[in-house]
């Protein structure tokens, strides 16, 4: 159970053993009260089976904001935190827990404050999260139907999620907690990781909810990030990437339009089933490619499919991202190869790229005199153009920009 | 000749020195906590004042894990305090275990936990009471399961009870309520479930006082006052035709303690009841209620 839990998972064997055998098993009937909000707390819950329901009691409404499953565990805030919790949690159905407290859990961890302050800082994420994101997301703030925008490249190492991860920034900067990042990158999907994020959930172990639940396990599966993005994680282990079918795509997808107004999918580079159930479902594609020959010829083999399934010439845009000083491709030879004109060039913008992944900061929202970010800027005008108030006042709803292919 | 005059000087002085000596203990052992200092050069036992009540003070707000406890017991491991301590509760002299039981109390010392259980068995009541409020302060599942030991081999004391409820983590009570303890433990964990006043319990007491022995229906009617849980009116309100007058009591005083609309009204029938006793808590609940 311990081994499946994020953080603890990185913990060495003998630590996991010791935590484990102060672990307590305890039953409860379905109905009844785990954890009451606003009282203090000393333990984290490990479901061990069964299901259990948060819920934020503002009488006379109450709110279901997160159903948890096998797996999941909850408390942490409380009891690595000393801060009441945020949320009642009942016994949905008659639940087996495994409680650790915190005594145990110190005397454990205590001669590595390090594990515990990495536990605290997952503790802290999850706080800000259930507080800003789920309780967003379930009150339907938002009325609109989200905008889908896929982000490909074909080769890796073109900056594809960096771009990704910088557009959903610039895109949040306009509209703070309307913008999701869906990362479809498998079989490593490191979005998280790169804004400093530990997800514990993801899209791929959503395959057996039930439908009443699913929405609400979905939106309590998102990642809040402290500058405004949110983030959903779809595999956090390379093997769970096979359980990401397009059928749980679509059903998510279907879910997250109606909560965001953007939703950016990082599809990384393979074309697999979920990638081309994504291509139905996305009204703009970004085609991120370096200027390097097998990134090139990739993005002009993408181009042919891409137009092939449909997507419209102007609902794609071309991102060609300097990762040197000096391409090895110049931009005309590039566009000459795509039979399109580039869109948005990103500058060679040095080792910001890596230092902002190392702070766990987006340079969109940290850094606005980074080439990225004037990119992820230029990215997300162009498509707010498109798909934003921008494109609604349009006369005919057709925008500004946009070309033809040579 | 020492004079009375002389004599008073003599103890304003000592008094002078004590409160000195206390204020420097406290700021040393706060310089340690808040990190501005590393090293601690306090014995734990000798001289005019109490360090162990001290230390105890400072760490009773501090959670466990927090960095100003960690510092503390850091401090006080480097300079072996608390591993003669460890070494204390082994004494032959109880004196010596009750300064060990209070010293390893006041460091929140989980690793201490098993040598001060066995005190829990002591002969002297002195050496039994220190251990037991050395493992509330401790806290977390093994001081309780050594609590619950005690209460199920010696029967429930007031300060068993007491630091049974300070130690027991999350969830810890409510599974005793239910699970295989000797006859008389039950009551007693209702009752530690009652004094953490911790809305999860109230379930589970409810299901003891409608399924419960005479005595355990007494003490989830008290538990359930002391939580101030407002769901349980209509069940004490039940309670109040209980065949056993304990009951009926035990409801009335929490009736009172509660602010439910209903509860005037289910005093009233208190006024009637047939045992002396009940009546006056009825009416002591009426005056409660009047003051208000």
């Amino acid at each position: 159970m311990l081994e499946r839990a994020p953080v603890f998972f990185a913990f060495a064997e003998g630590t996991l053993r010791a935590l484990a055998r102060r672990l307590r098993r305890v039953t409860v009937a379905a109905g009844e009260l785990i954890l009451y909000q606003g009282e203090p707390g000393d333990s984290i819950f490990f479901i061990e089976q069964g299901r259990c329901r948060a819920v934020i009691e503002k009488p006379p409404s109450v709110v279901t904001v997160a159903v948890l499953t096998g797996g999941d565990f909850f408390g942490d805030t409380a009891c690595l935190l000393n801060r009441p919790h945020q949320a009642s949690v009942y016994a949905q159905s008659d639940c087996t827990l495994l409680a650790l407290d915190r005594q145990s859990l110190v005397s454990v961890l205590g001669r590595d404050r390090s594990l515990l302050d990495e536990l605290r800082k997952v503790a802290e994420q999850r706080f800000s999260a259930f507080a800003d994101t789920t309780v967003q997301a379930t009150w339907g703030m938002l009325l609109q139907e989200a905008t889908v925008i896929g982000v490909y490249s074909p080769k890796g190492g073109t900056g594809g999620t960096s771009i990704a991860l910088n557009l959903v920034g610039s895109l949040a900067r306009r509209y703070p907690g309307q913008v999701l990042l869906l990362d479809l990158d498998f079989p490593y999907a490191h979005a998280a990781l790169l804004a400093g994020l530990v997800p514990t959930s993801c899209l791929a172990r959503l395959g057996d909810v039930p439908a009443e639940s699913f929405d609400e396990v979905l939106l309590s599966a998102i990642l809040l990030h402290s500058s405004g993005p949110m983030i959903l994680a779809g595999a956090l282990r390379p093997e769970e990437a096979d359980d990401v079918t397009p059928e749980l795509v679509t059903r998510a997808i279907g879910v997250l339009r109606k909560t965001f107004r953007y939703i950016v999918v990082d599809l990384g580079v393979t074309i697999n089933d979920p990638a081309l159930a994504l291509f139905d479902l996305t009204q703009h594609m970004v085609l991120v490619t370096s200027p390097e020959l097998s990134a090139v010829k990739g993005a002009a083999d993408a181009v042919d499919i891409l137009l092939r399934l449909g997507t419209p010439h102007d609902r794609l845009s071309v991102v060609l991202n300097n990762r040197t000083l000096k391409p090895a491709v110049q931009r005309t030879a590039v566009e000459r190869m795509l039979k399109r004109p580039v869109d948005i060039e990103v500058a060679f913008d040095g080792p910001r790229a890596d230092q902002a992944a190392l702070k766990a900061e987006i340079l969109s929202l940290s850094n606005p005199h980074s080439e990225i970010t004037r990119a992820a800027e230029a990215l997300a005008e162009l498509i707010e153009r498109y798909h934003g108030k921008l494109a609604a006042t349009g006369s005919n709803g057709v925008p500004a920009i946009g070309h033809e292919p040579q | 000749m020492i004079t009375a005059p002389a004599r008073a000087a003599g103890v304003v002085i000592e008094h002078a020195r004590v409160s000195v000596g206390r204020s420097m203990v406290r700021r040393r052992l706060r310089a340690v906590a808040d990190g501005r200092a590393a090293a601690i050069e306090i014995d734990l036992h000798r001289g005019p004042v109490d360090v162990v009540g001290e230390l105890a003070h400072l760490t009773a707000r501090m959670a466990d894990g927090s960095p100003p406890l960690a510092r503390l017991q850091a401090a006080f491991d480097r300079t072996g305090a608390c591993d003669a301590a460890i070494d204390g509760l082994a004494s032959r002299v109880a004196v010596h275990r009750i300064r060990s039981a209070r010293s390893v109390g006041a460091l929140k010392a989980e690793r201490a936990v098993a040598w001060v259980a066995p005190l829990l068995s002591a002969d002297e009541a002195e050496v039994r009471e220190a251990a037991a409020r050395a493992l509330g302060r401790i806290g977390g599942v093994r001081s309780a399961d050594a609590l619950v030991r005690a209460i199920e081999r010696r029967g429930a004391t007031r300060t068993l009870i007491v630091e049974l409820s300070r130690a027991a983590p999350d969830l810890y009570l409510e599974a005793a309520l239910f699970g295989p303890r000797r006859a008389g433990v039950i009551p007693a964990v209702a009752a530690a479930a009652g004094l953490r006043r911790r809305q999860t319990a109230v379930g589970p007491l409810l299901a003891l006082l409608v399924s419960g022995s005479r005595k355990e229906r007494v003490v989830a009617c008290r538990a359930l006052g002391w939580i101030g849980a407002r769901r349980s009116v209509p069940v004490l309100i039940a309670a109040i035709a209980d065949r056993e007058w304990k009951v009926r009591l035990s409801a009335a005083k929490s009736l009172a303690a509660l602010h439910a609309p209903a509860r005037g009204a289910a005093l009233e029938a208190l006024l009637a009841d047939r045992h002396p006793r009940v009546q006056k808590a009825g009416r002591q609940a009426q005056r409660r209620l009047a003051r208000e």
